[in-house]
C-alpha cells in the first residue's frame, strides 16, 4: 500500500537530514502509527511521503505509484489531514467537501452517500451549510477528515490527528479509522498518544533524529503493554537516563 | 495618568508603530523614506490647495471654497474616525487578549480612547495644515488667520471624535448586516469609487483648464450661484470655516460649543449604555459566518479550481475591493483620464498622439488591476498545502488563476474600449488594434506578476486569512507594469507623432528603405507588445514546476 524506501530529506539551508534513510513498508487493513519525539521528523516524513515536500533521494510509492514521478495517481489513492487542519474558510463545509471531490472525480451518487454518513457520523448537519470561519477547532479537524475521506483513499494519512479534540471527538474518528481499515484500507498516523497507539494500531514506527529506531508489531504478545518503555528507551536522552537512575536509587 | 492606563497606550502605540522600531539601519532608511514621501504628499496637497483656492478665487467664491474643503475634512474625518473607533474600541482581536489580564474594562476602554484621540488629533493637524497655509496665502490674511486656526481645528478633532464615537455601534451593526452581502458590497463600492472618481477628474479637469488660463473663470454664473447656496447650508461644517476668518462668529462660537456639548453628551450616554454590552457581544461572537444552503454539486476539475478561486475573491470585501471593484470602475476611470489626456496632448503638441495617450492610460490601470496576481500563490496561505496534495497538476491549478484573471481583464478592456468608441474617443479600427495590444501587455503582466509571487510567494496573513500588506512582488509588478506602460505608451505617442507629419521621413535600411508612417508606427508598437509577451509566457514556464514544488509550506 505504502512502500518508502531509503527516504531523505535535508531542508533548504539545514546541515542535517531530517529525515535519514527512512524505510517502511504499510500493508492493506492495517493501522500503523508513527511515534516520536517533538522535531523527530514525523511530520517532515508525511509531507514527503503527501507530496508536500520534495525529498532529496529514496522512493515513495502509494498503490505502486510513485509519487516523485507519478504524483497524480498516487495522490489519487490517499486522503490527507494536516496538523493545522487548515481549510479555505471561507467556503461553507458542503462547499469545501464538493470542491475536494470534484478534485478526486467523485460521482455525484457515491459523493451524496459519503457525504451524508460521514457528517452525520461526525455530528456536523447543523453546520455543514455554514462558512467553515465560524467552525470550531474540532469542527474544522472533522471537515478536513471528510474532505480527506470523500474519495474513498486506499491510504489515509493523518498528522497529529487528535490534537486538541474532545473524547467524543476522539472516539468518532478513532471509530471512522477502525471502519476504514475493516474495508481493507490502510492509516498512517502520527501521534504523540502512546496509550492510543497501543490500543488502536497494528503496528508502530517509532523515529528519532530523523531515524527510524523501530517498527514494532502489537499483535505480539506483550508489545503493548511494553511500548512505553521501548519508546522512553528509545527516545530518551542520557541526561533523561541519569534522571531515571537517580530517581530509582531513591526509591 | 494612572499606571495600567501608561502602559495599554504604550502596548497600543507600540502595536501600531511596530513597523517602524528602529533596530538596524534598514529601519531607520524605511523611517526615513516612509517622512519623505509624507513631507512630498504635504507639499503637494498644498500645491492642489492652492491651486483649488486660486481657482474659487477668481470667481469671487474664497470663502465658499473654505466651506467646502472644511466640509470634506470634516466627513473625510468622521469616515476615518468611525472606521478607527470600530476596529479599535470593538473589532480588535486583543480585547479577547485584554480582557484575560488584571486591567479593568475602564482602563482598556481609556487607553483605546485616548489613543483614538491622539490619532484623531495628529491626523486632523496633518490633513488640515496644507490647505489652511494655502489659504492663508491665497487670501492674504496671513499671520491673524495662523493664530486663529488652533481654535476650530481643536472643534474639529472634539466633534468628530465624539460624533464618530456616537456613530461605530449602529454603523457596526450595519455593516454587520450586509457583510455577506457579497454582491451588493461590489456594486455598492464600485458606484462609491466610479462617482469620486468621476468627481475628482471633474475637479481635476476644472484645475487644468484654470491653469492653461488663469484669467478667466471656469465657473458659469449658475455655477457660482449654486456654490454660494451650497456654502450656506452645509452645516456645521461652515462654522468651522466662520471661525478662521472671523465671520459671524457670533453665530458659529455658540453654535459650535452648543454641537461639541450635545454631542459629547450623546458620546457619554453610548458609552456608559451600550459600549460594553457591544464589546462582549463582539468578542463572543466568533466571526461573521453565514449560511449559505446548497445541494452537493459536481463540476469539472478545472472549473472546480476557478469556482474556488472565484469564491474566495469575491466573498472578502478587502480582495473584492483590490480587485472586482477597481476592475469595474475601470471604464469609467479610463473615459475621464483619457479625456484629459488627450485635451492636454492636443493642446500640446498634437491629435496624434492620442492613441499613444489612450494606451498608456488603460496600460495604466490594467496594470493596477493585474497586480493583484502578484499574490495569487501567497493569498493560499496556510491552505497552500492543498495545492500539493490535490490529484491535479501544479500547471492546471495556475492556470485556473490565470484564466480567472484573464477573463476579468477581458472584460474590462473591452468595457473601456466600448466607452471609448461609443463615445467618440476612438475609432473601431484602433480600438480593437488598442484592445490587443493592452490585452497581450495584461497577460504578459499577469504571467510575470503569478511568477514573481511563486518564486518568493508571503504566507504572513492577517487574522482573517487574508494577505493585509502588499508583498514585494506586488511592488514589483505595478513598477514593472508601469514601466511597461511607459515605454510602449511613448514609443506609440513619438511614431504617431513622426507618422502624421505632412511630409513622413525616411531611413535607409540597407536594401530597404524604412518610412516612418503610421504604418510603421503600428508595426513597432505590435511588434514590442508581441515580444513582451513572448518574453513573459517563457519566464512563466520556464522552471514553474520545480520553483513551484521548492515551496515549502
Amino acid at each position: 500500500m505504502l512502500e518508502i524506501s531509503h527516504l531523505y530529506k535535508k531542508y533548504l539551508n539545514s546541515e542535517r537530514f531530517s529525515v535519514e534513510d527512512l524505510s517502511l513498508s504499510l500493508q492493506p487493513g492495517e493501522i500503523f502509527g508513527f511515534l516520536g519525539q517533538n522535531g523527530a521528523g514525523k511530520s517532515t516524513t508525511i509531507k514527503c511521503l503527501t507530496g508536500i515536500y520534495p525529498f532529496n533521494s529514496g522512493k515513495i510509492t502509494i498503490c505502486g505509484y510513485d509519487i516523485a514521478k507519478d504524483p497524480i495517481n498516487a495522490k489519487l489513492n490517499m486522503g490527507y489531514v494536516p496538523d493545522n487542519h487548515s481549510v479555505y474558510e471561507k467556503l461553507t463545509g458542503r462547499e469545501y467537501v464538493n470542491y475536494t471531490a470534484d478534485l478526486y472525480k467523485v460521482s455525484k451518487r457515491d459523493r451524496n452517500e459519503r457525504f451524508d454518513k460521514y457528517v452525520s457520523q461526525f455530528k456536523l448537519t447543523k453546520a455543514v451549510d455554514t462558512q467553515i470561519k465560524s467552525y470550531s477547532h474540532g469542527m474544522k479537524q472533522k471537515i478536513c477528515i471528510i474532505a480527506a475521506l470523500i474519495h474513498n483513499p486506499k491510504l489515509w494519512v493523518l498528522d497529529e490527528p487528535m490534537m486538541g479534540l474532545d473524547h467524543q471527538s476522539m472516539a468518532e474518528i478513532l471509530k471512522r479509522m477502525d471502519d476504514h481499515c475493516a474495508e481493507g484500507n490502510t492509516v498512517f498516523f502520527s501521534s504523540h498518544n502512546l496509550d492510543l497507539v497501543a490500543k488502536i494500531c497494528d503496528r508502530a514506527a517509532i523515529i528519532k533524529d530523523g531515524k527510524l529506531q523501530d517498527v514494532i508489531d502489537l499483535h505480539i504478545k506483550g508489545n503493548k503493554e511494553t511500548l512505553e518503555k521501548r519508546f522512553v528507551e528509545i527516545t530518551a536522552t542520557e541526561q533523561d537516563k541519569i534522571n531515571e537512575r537517580t530517581l530509582l536509587r531513591r526509591g | 495618568m494612572n499606571g495600567n492606563i501608561r502602559t495599554l497606550l504604550r502596548l497600543e502605540i507600540k502595536n501600531r508603530f511596530s513597523n517602524y522600531s528602529l533596530v538596524d539601519y534598514k529601519s531607520y532608511f524605511k523611517l526615513f523614506g516612509t517622512l519623505v514621501i509624507t513631507g512630498a504628499v504635504i507639499y503637494a496637497l498644498y500645491w492642489v490647495a492652492g491651486l483649488f483656492f486660486e481657482m474659487f478665487d477668481a470667481a469671487g467664491l474664497l470663502y465658499e471654497a473654505l466651506v467646502l474643503l472644511v466640509s470634506l475634512i470634516f466627513l473625510f474625518m468622521l469616515f476615518t474616525g468611525v472606521s478607527s473607533t470600530i476596529k479599535v474600541l470593538y473589532y480588535k482581536g486583543d480585547n479577547e487578549i485584554l480582557m484575560r489580564y488584571p486591567v479593568s474594562g475602564t482602563e482598556v476602554f481609556v487607553s483605546k480612547t485616548l489613543f483614538l484621540f491622539l490619532t484623531q488629533f495628529c491626523v486632523t493637524a496633518i490633513v488640515m495644515a496644507p490647505f489652511l497655509v494655502a489659504y492663508a496665502g491665497v487670501s492674504g490674511l496671513g499671520t491673524a488667520f495662523y493664530a486663529k486656526i488652533p481654535v476650530p481645528i481643536l472643534f474639529l478633532v472634539f466633534i468628530t471624535f465624539f460624533l464618530s464615537n456616537i456613530l461605530a455601534i449602529p454603523i457596526m451593526h450595519l455593516t454587520n448586516r450586509i457583510r455577506n452581502k457579497f454582491a451588493l458590497i461590489i456594486i455598492g463600492l464600485a458606484v462609491l469609487v466610479t462617482l469620486a472618481f468621476a468627481l475628482y477628474m471633474l475637479l481635476f479637469n476644472s484645475m487644468v483648464t484654470f491653469m492653461n488660463d488663469k484669467e478667466f473663470s471656469v465657473f458659469s454664473d449658475e455655477m457660482v450661484e449654486i456654490i454660494e447656496n451650497t456654502a450656506k447650508w452645509l452645516i456645521p461644517m461652515k462654522y468651522f470655516a466662520d471661525v478662521m476668518v472671523g465671520h459671524e462668529l457670533y453665530v458659529a462660537y455658540p453654535a459650535l460649543i452648543g454641537i461639541q456639548g450635545l454631542s459629547l453628551i450623546g458620546m457619554i450616554l453610548v458609552i456608559y449604555f451600550l459600549y460594553a454590552k457591544t464589546l462582549l457581544n463582539n468578542v463572543e461572537v466568533e466571526g461573521s459566518a453565514f449560511k449559505h444552503v446548497t445541494r452537493n454539486r459536481c463540476r469539472p476539475v478545472f472549473l472546480t479550481l476557478m469556482h474556488k478561486e472565484f469564491l474566495q475573491v469575491f466573498r472578502s470585501v478587502n480582495y473584492s475591493f483590490q480587485y472586482f471593484v477597481l476592475a469595474c470602475a475601470m471604464p469609467v476611470m479610463v473615459f475621464f483620464c483619457n479625456n484629459i489626456t488627450r485635451e492636454l496632448g492636443q493642446n500640446q503638441v498634437g491629435e496624434q498622439i492620442s492613441l499613444g495617450m489612450t494606451m498608456l492610460v488603460m496600460l495604466i490601470f490594467a496594470t493596477v488591476i493585474t497586480s493583484f496576481s502578484a499574490t495569487s500563490t501567497s493569498r493560499e496561505g496556510d491552505n497552500f498545502y492543498h495545492t500539493k496534495v490535490a490529484p491535479v497538476s501544479v500547471r492546471t491549478q495556475l492556470f485556473a488563476k490565470f484564466l480567472m484573471y484573464l477573463l476579468v481583464s477581458v472584460g474590462a478592456n473591452a468595457v473601456c474600449l466600448a466607452v471609448l468608441i461609443g463615445s467618440e474617443q476612438m475609432e473601431i479600427r484602433d480600438g480593437l488594434w488598442l484592445f490587443a495590444v493592452v490585452e497581450l501587455c495584461s497577460v504578459g503582466l499577469t504571467l510575470l506578476s503569478m511568477r514573481m509571487d511563486i518564486a518568493h510567494p508571503y504566507f504572513n496573513l492577517s487574522g482573517e486569512g487574508e494577505v493585509v500588506n502588499n508583498n514585494a512582488s506586488t511592488t514589483m509588478s505595478v513598477a514593472m507594469g508601469f514601466a511597461v506602460a511607459l515605454t510602449i505608451g511613448i514609443v506609440c505617442m513619438f511614431l504617431s507623432y513622426l507618422g502624421s507629419l505632412p511630409k513622413p521621413i525616411t531611413v535607409p535600411a540597407g536594401a530597404f528603405t524604412l518610412t516612418l508612417d503610421m504604418n510603421f508606427m503600428f508595426v513597432v508598437v505590435s511588434s514590442m507588445t508581441g515580444l513582451f509577451f513572448v518574453v513573459s509566457v517563457l519566464v512563466y514556464t520556464i522552471g514553474l514546476k520545480k520553483t513551484y514544488n521548492r515551496i515549502a509550506r
